[in-house]
């Protein structure tokens, strides 16, 4: 019997937070059309390759070197897109000040005379950059491009060594010039089990984010409003406990919340066609154990924060240290150990890798289960002793 | 000064109840014999400087009606917050069917129902799911609970507008349903903290009707109210003001305490009760307008 009134008492909860959230005007849609639209919208404005970046070659007229934009397009590749071959360097660079174009090569004025003196000849690469990825990624164009001519000049000397070689009759073995220019080349061999695309990769991280952010922005505001309306008085003169109390609101957010996952997943492997290589009850089983720890840091925050206002702003530096410590943005293991250790104290980074491994590996992580169950149980009991400290007479 | 309640010894509410239909069971054991169902004594609440309640001695007796009026800030409010648990008293102690309301076990505070002072809603549920929430909070099972929330919707007139959402009701209509909530558990002992603010004076007096059935039951209530004439409506009245006593009586006997023991023979002449309460105030030294730095020397 009394088992029975436990169940009515969270049952009541259930379904009082499941009503309050799905009437709330807009809550369908951007509870479940919001997060898919998202990850549409950044599927369809990011393919994961860098546009070219727009070049100005600098060909001064005493260089005498070619002045075919075409030519400088093969030796700069993909990454750069040849705009025009100029000859006044200061106007180039005033361009790139203006930013008009992102990049200036500019050539040696006398190429070929410094090599002559047994010097090496400068080609100078002027980028206008206060993104520091952005100038790590002009860095490494400017040694590919520099590699690029060095080989091409190897190239065309061994050509000419070979010629004059054979020219004067002695015996020689002709290697490839090219071969004798990059003796080596390097294959790749991906072992991965699927070779997604960015959309592919993103999905499921995209989705952890959404479903931790969902579940800690509708429950951060859930306690903290009961106790500013008065509600929590009342609850403490009724028999209800605030462990019963917290199991309606994890049972209702967390089916909210699988609902949510159900559909969004359904929609990314039928309209996106992200790969889904673990089985499907697997899946629903970690968007389960990150709700649960999602969940119980919403609740945590909404026990804590005194006001709506301060309770929204705890959840949204959850979301940025999420954001930028997950593991969403920058790998995780490019960060400082103790970094990489605050960030495994989020939901997101273990949902995230896991998602993304049952996604497009078919494999898991037991340490990341392990450690999603762990910090959704420190999170309850921590948010039960809050709650029922806060329920006692003042 | 106020007389003390136990000088005051109040006596039987006036005249007979009569049973109507109501929507409260009859309760075990009802009779005279029965313990009172809360006592406070040498009760005082103080926030930081400030004093709410001072030196409260009150006795509920089971089975009545008991009003406390007053003024805003007059202490009417601390006063039932500590008979529930949520407030602990500086001094003194509060029991509450038996128990100290802070340590309330689960079956007594099954036996309690409160109407805050603040209605607690949600917008966006309707008036039945509000009203079967906070049944369902006494644990109070499905079949049980769908019968009681429709009583109590049909005796407070709530029933047609059920199935809206309480942000779309009137702030009278939304009170009725914070009402309902307290009313609809059928508990032994009632705590409703100004039940009838902002409620015509139609469904008031239907309100009161419903309170009188369920006292005829056996129930226990402790009602406070700012209408001063809704004295009469109560077995026992505690007249507060700037968190003291300064009378507890039975309606009747306030009549004499105020016309200073003077029969009034006729019920048309019987002064109105703010006038009472008045008189009252000011016999005892009060101002009372709820400053208790007011108080007269």
């Amino acid at each position: 019997m009394n088992l029975l009134k436990v169940f009515t008492r969270v049952f009541a909860f259930v379904g009082k937070e499941i009503v309050t959230t799905v009437r709330r005007p807009g809550a369908i849609f951007s509870l479940i059309l919001g997060p898919f639209l998202i990850m549409a919208i950044f599927g369809y404005g990011y393919n994961g390759f860098r546009k070219p970046l727009d070049t100005l070659v600098v060909v001064p007229q005493s260089a005498g070197l070619p002045r075919d934009p075409g030519f400088y397009a093969g030796i700069g590749g993909a990454p750069v897109q040849i705009v025009a071959v100029v000859d006044d360097a200061d106007a180039a660079k005033q361009r790139l000040a203006l930013r008009e174009v992102d990049l200036v090569v500019i050539a040696p004025p006398d190429a070929g005379a410094q090599f002559q003196a047994g010097q090496q000849e400068v080609i100078t690469v002027a980028y206008n950059e206060v993104d520091p990825v952005a100038q790590s990624y002009v860095a490494v164009l400017a040694d590919q491009f520099a590699a690029t001519v060095n080989r091409e000049l190897i190239t065309a000397a061994v050509k000419s060594g070979e010629q004059y070689a054979i020219g004067a009759g002695k015996a020689v073995k002709v290697i490839p010039p090219e071969v004798l220019a990059a003796p080596t080349r390097v294959e790749t061999e991906n072992l991965a089990p699927t070779t997604p695309n960015v959309v592919d990769f993103f999905a499921p991280a995209v989705l952890a984010l959404i479903l931790q952010h969902m579940a800690v922005t509708l429950t951060a505001l859930s306690l903290v409003r009961e106790r500013l309306g008065g509600a929590m008085e009342l609850f403490r003169i009724t028999p209800t406990s605030a462990g019963e109390i917290l199991a309606g609101k994890y049972l209702a957010f967390g089916i909210l919340n699988l609902v949510v996952a159900t559909a969004v997943i359904g929609l990314m492997v039928t309209a996106l066609h992200v790969p889904l290589l673990s089985n499907v009850l697997f899946v629903l089983f970690i968007v389960v154990l990150l709700s649960f720890a999602s969940l119980g840091l919403g609740l945590f925050i909404s026990a804590l924060a005194d006001s709506e206002r301060s309770a929204v702003q705890i959840a949204l530096l959850a979301l940025l240290a999420s954001v930028f410590l997950s593991g969403f943005a920058i790998p995780l293991r490019d960060f400082d150990p103790a970094v990489r250790n605050l960030a495994y104290a989020l939901p997101v980074t273990h949902g995230l890798r896991l998602l993304q491994d049952a996604f497009l590996r078919g494999t898991w992580t037991p340490v990341n289960l392990l450690a999603l169950g762990l910090i959704g149980f420190v999170l309850l009991l921590a948010t039960n002793v809050v709650l029922a400290r806060s329920m006692r007479p003042v | 000064m106020a007389e003390s309640p136990a000088e005051l010894a109040p006596a039987s509410p006036d005249g007979p109840h009569t049973s109507a239909a109501t929507s409260a069971a009859p309760i075990d054991g009802a009779g005279p014999e029965r313990p009172p169902a809360a006592v406070l004594e040498g009760v005082s609440r103080k926030f930081d400087d400030v004093i709410g309640v001072r030196d409260l001695d009150l006795t509920l007796p089971s089975g009545k009606i008991l009003g406390l009026i007053g003024p805003s800030g007059s202490g009417k409010t601390t006063t039932i917050r500590m008979l529930t648990g949520a407030l602990r008293p500086s001094t003194g102690r509060v029991t509450v069917l038996g128990e100290d309301p802070t340590r309330f076990t689960r079956r007594t505070r099954e036996r309690i129902g409160y109407l805050p002072q603040f209605s607690v809603l949600y917008p966006e549920l309707t008036a039945w799911e509000t009203v079967d929430f906070v049944a369902a909070l006494t644990g109070t099972l499905l079949f049980r609970r769908m019968i009681r929330v429709r009583r109590v919707l049909h005796v407070l007139e709530l029933w047609d507008v059920r199935g809206r959402r309480v942000s779309v009701l009137s702030g009278g209509t939304q009170r009725r349903v914070a009402l309902a909530c307290a009313l609809v558990g059928d508990p032994e002992l009632l705590f409703l903290d100004e039940p009838t603010t902002g409620i015509d004076p139609i469904l008031r007096e239907s309100i009161w009707a419903e309170l009188a059935r369920r006292r005829d039951a056996g129930r226990t209530i402790l009602v406070t109210t700012q209408y001063v004439s809704e004295a009469e409506q109560c077995d026992l009245v505690v007249l507060m003001a700037d968190g003291n006593v300064i009378a507890y009586d039975t309606p009747e006997g306030m009549r004499r305490q105020a016309s200073q023991g003077e029969e009034v023979s006729s019920r048309d002449s019987r002064p109105p009760f703010d006038e009472i309460f008045a008189d009252l105030v000011r016999q005892n030294g009060f101002h009372g307008d709820g400053d208790p730095k007011k108080k007269a020397r």
